[in-house]
């Protein structure tokens, strides 16, 4: 931390979000931010990769707004480590290939270095570092996915879950008394142009 | 190889354990009572037994109305919810007894690399080209099972579906290769025929038996036809118990069952008595053909060790993968010839998916319920929660080696994780209060560590208060110095022999108000309750060095 840029690491908007300067973000117009998020210089995330609407049936389904196809939406106190990647899942639907919003609730923590292709994660996820996490999968709340695990697409992983393996596997669940590990705001608060020290 | 490094970590023991006698037998004198006895014992990290009471924060709860800490291990446990972890779908409990604790929906793991399955359509994607209208028509069968993650497919197994949804009956009626099965229905149906025609006949038909071997279930219920048939036969003939009383496995029959064994066949010396004589009477006769669930052993194996050495190393099933097998059998799902013993990949079926359960936890002595979470599966919510973390103090331990000037040794042992022999340390230890008074804290080490290298400890600040806890977090640092001496000879050691646990006797006291409802309070004055906690834990610091 010895050299600081004269504009700081991090832009901090108005919702509190915190994105580095080095963060790496594709079609920003497509990406949503819940607030207080914070984004580690070399995370990426892919807002290019939208909902691909073939000529053909615009006819009928006329109804979607431009402004409504959102890749990438993402809750309040998420943190995306460095190197990490966010990218929307994609599948075959109805016969053409399309991609499908990647939705993340609260307090989700993302390793890093790992890929994530989740359909949907809920709020209270730990993702560990060098973690893959195939397309279309979706995981609950307050899930634990330890360092090194890939989880295979498709997976469904219920709440309480820890996860580890390749393929992943539920190994263990996560105690009453551990609800409250998930919490980022303290995290938070240690990162961004003048961060506070961490508590002990 | 170097030990992988250890970060600090603090575990408590949970009372639970106290109340077993076990431990090393008392060498102190008779004169001394068990109390001083007690009160000189110090807890042991190391010894065997502590593996089970020792457990960190987050797992234990707290029981509010006996005041004391209970860890996993003696909680009791009910079950609130059975679900299916993969399609969220809550079981009635009442199904799970027909139907066993697996998903009988559509999911699936892999039986290969236990990923999930995703039913996928066979046919080819429909011509992007054509109408949309044309194309929002649903894809249609076959379908199959495929893994995404190793690309194993039912295909592989020979099993196509005709539905994409109910796959667990689909797959119920299908042996590997596709030939169709026969379902415990069929059976039934099939029994019926049989035997309204032996009945007309009067001698066993043998006609529709001569389709090759039977499959195991059709082999287990002609059995138990055939000798239900043979009890009720030999009873009604008998004099007294009516058909009713007897089952084919209440005690009378399993009696007159192993008579027709011991006595008769087995011990042909013996001359039947006339008890026995007239207890057999009504002779049982054992099965003599299919119909009857006789199967010849088929002793021939060659075509087995044939196919293991066509398939050879890659085509054999893991002992994990058969495993796996072994615990579908159960849910009638695998191929009934093998018993489930699966010795080729060809012979794998997919796994239904085991449901999981959400439980509630009780108090081992008073039986209040300590947690219960909310029945839905979809809710994360808890409608009681009684952790441990929000009663007693949260202990955290890292090394204190910033403010320390007069040493430059820690940092050095540090460096690479490992405690130097013959260095002092010095550790800073922080509590924290999660309840709204004020706590007294009074902490005991023994000197020495136990262990073959005992390390001398000093808490430098054995008593202090730490603040109620507020909105703003108020912590209260203590330092205590762990002033340690290792061996200098290390050889020989057993795993983990190297970290260095410290136990340390925490007494926790506090005021509250006290309850209303106690009678104690009769004036109008406030009272005050005073509630003390005291409890072992074990500070596990790090790993010694050996050099």
């Amino acid at each position: 931390m010895s050299r600081r840029p004269p504009k700081g690491e991090y832009i901090e908007t108005d919702t509190g979000n915190k994105v580095a300067r080095k963060a790496n973000l594709v079609g920003t117009q497509n990406i949503m931010l819940g607030g207080k998020t914070v984004i580690q210089p070399e995370a990426m995330i892919r807002g290019d990769l939208t909902r691909l609407n073939p000529p053909s049936s615009t006819s009928s389904s006329g109804a979607a707004a431009p402004g409504s196809n959102t890749a990438v939406s993402i809750g309040r106190y998420c943190f995306l480590d460095r190197g990490c990647c966010l990218r929307p899942p994609s599948r075959m639907y109805r016969g053409t290939f399309t991609y499908l919003p990647l939705r993340m609730g609260d307090h989700v923590y993302v390793g890093p270095g790992s890929v994530v292709q989740a359909a949907s994660i809920g709020s209270h996820v730990h993702i560990g570092k060098g973690v893959v996490i195939g397309e279309m999968t979706i995981i609950k709340d307050y899930t634990r996915i330890l360092d090194g695990t890939v989880v295979p697409p498709h997976m469904v992983i219920p709440s309480f879950s820890i996860v580890a393996g390749r393929p992943a596997r539920v190994i263990g669940e996560v105690p009453e008394g551990g609800h409250e590990a998930f919490e980022l705001r303290e995290l938070y608060k240690t990162v961004g142009n003048n961060p506070q020290r961490a508590p002990v | 190889m170097a030990p992988p490094p250890l970060t600090p970590y603090t575990f408590i023991q949970c009372p639970c354990s106290d109340s077993s006698p076990a431990g090393p037998a008392p060498a102190s004198p008779s004169g001394l009572g068990s109390d001083a006895e007690d009160d000189d014992r110090t807890f042991d990290p190391r010894a065997p037994r502590s593996n089970y009471s020792l457990h960190p924060l987050e797992y234990l709860m707290y029981c509010e109305d006996c005041h004391q800490i209970r860890c996993p291990r003696c909680v009791a446990e009910e079950i609130v919810t059975y679900y299916c972890p993969s399609c969220l779908f809550e079981i009635p409990s009442s199904n799970l007894k027909s139907e066993g604790n697996r998903c009988t929906r559509s999911c699936f793991q892999c039986p290969i690399c236990i990923g999930p399955l995703a039913v996928t359509s066979l046919e080819a994607p429909p011509d992007p080209n054509l109408l949309a209208a044309d194309n929002a028509s649903a894809p249609s069968g076959p379908y199959i099972l495929a893994c995404s993650y190793c690309h194993w497919s039912s295909t592989e197994i020979g099993i196509k579906f005709d539905k994409p949804n109910g796959i667990y009956s689909q797959l119920q009626k299908v042996h590997n290769g596709g030939h169709p099965r026969v379902t415990a229905k069929d059976r039934k149906d099939r029994r019926k025929d049989t035997i309204s025609e032996t009945t007309v006949s009067s001698e066993p038909s043998s006609t529709p038996a001569t389709s090759g071997p039977l499959d195991t279930e059709t082999h287990f219920d002609n059995l138990r036809s055939f000798y239900t048939h043979q009890i009720s036969d030999s009873v009604s003939s008998g004099p007294g118990l009516s058909l009713t009383d007897m089952g084919v496995s209440s005690p009378s029959s399993l009696t007159r069952l192993m008579n027709l064994y011991t006595v008769n066949s087995l011990d042909p010396s013996k001359k039947p008595t006339a008890a026995s004589a007239r207890r057999s009477k009504p002779t049982f006769r054992e099965a003599a053909d299919a119909e009857e669930g006789l199967q010849p052993a088929d002793l021939d194996e060659s075509s087995a060790i044939q196919a293991l050495r066509v398939a050879s190393w890659p085509g054999t099933a893991t002992a994990e993968q058969r495993g796996t097998q072994e615990a579908v059998r159960l849910s009638n799902l695998a191929e009934p010839p093998l018993h489930g013993r699966s010795r080729l990949v060809s012979e794998l079926r997919p796994i239904p998916v085991l449901l999981r359960t959400k439980r509630s936890k009780r108090c081992p002595v008073c039986r209040h319920i300590i947690s219960k979470p909310e029945p839905k599966v979809a809710s994360t919510r808890f409608r009681i929660r009684l952790v441990a973390g929000s009663y007693i103090p949260a202990i955290a331990i890292r090394p204190l080696n910033l403010s320390s000037p007069s040493l430059s040794s820690p940092t050095a042992a540090a460096a690479n994780g490992l405690l130097q022999p013959l260095k002092p340390v010095q550790y800073l230890l922080t509590f924290t209060n999660p309840i709204f008074d004020p706590v007294k804290v009074t902490l005991a080490t023994p000197a020495t560590v136990p262990g073959r290298f005992a390390s001398k400890v000093t808490v430098l600040c054995p008593q202090f208060d730490i603040d109620a806890n507020t909105d703003v977090w108020d912590e209260a640092l203590r330092a205590g110095e762990a002033k340690k001496r290792a061996d200098e000879r290390l050889e020989g050691l057993k795993e983990d022999e190297d970290v260095l646990e410290i136990p340390m006797f925490v007494r926790v006291e506090w005021e509250v108000e006290a309850a209303a409802e106690v009678g104690t309070a009769i004036g109008g004055k406030e009272t005050r309750e005073r509630r003390e906690l005291a409890y072992w834990c074990v500070l596990g610091v790090g790993r010694i060095s050996q050099d």
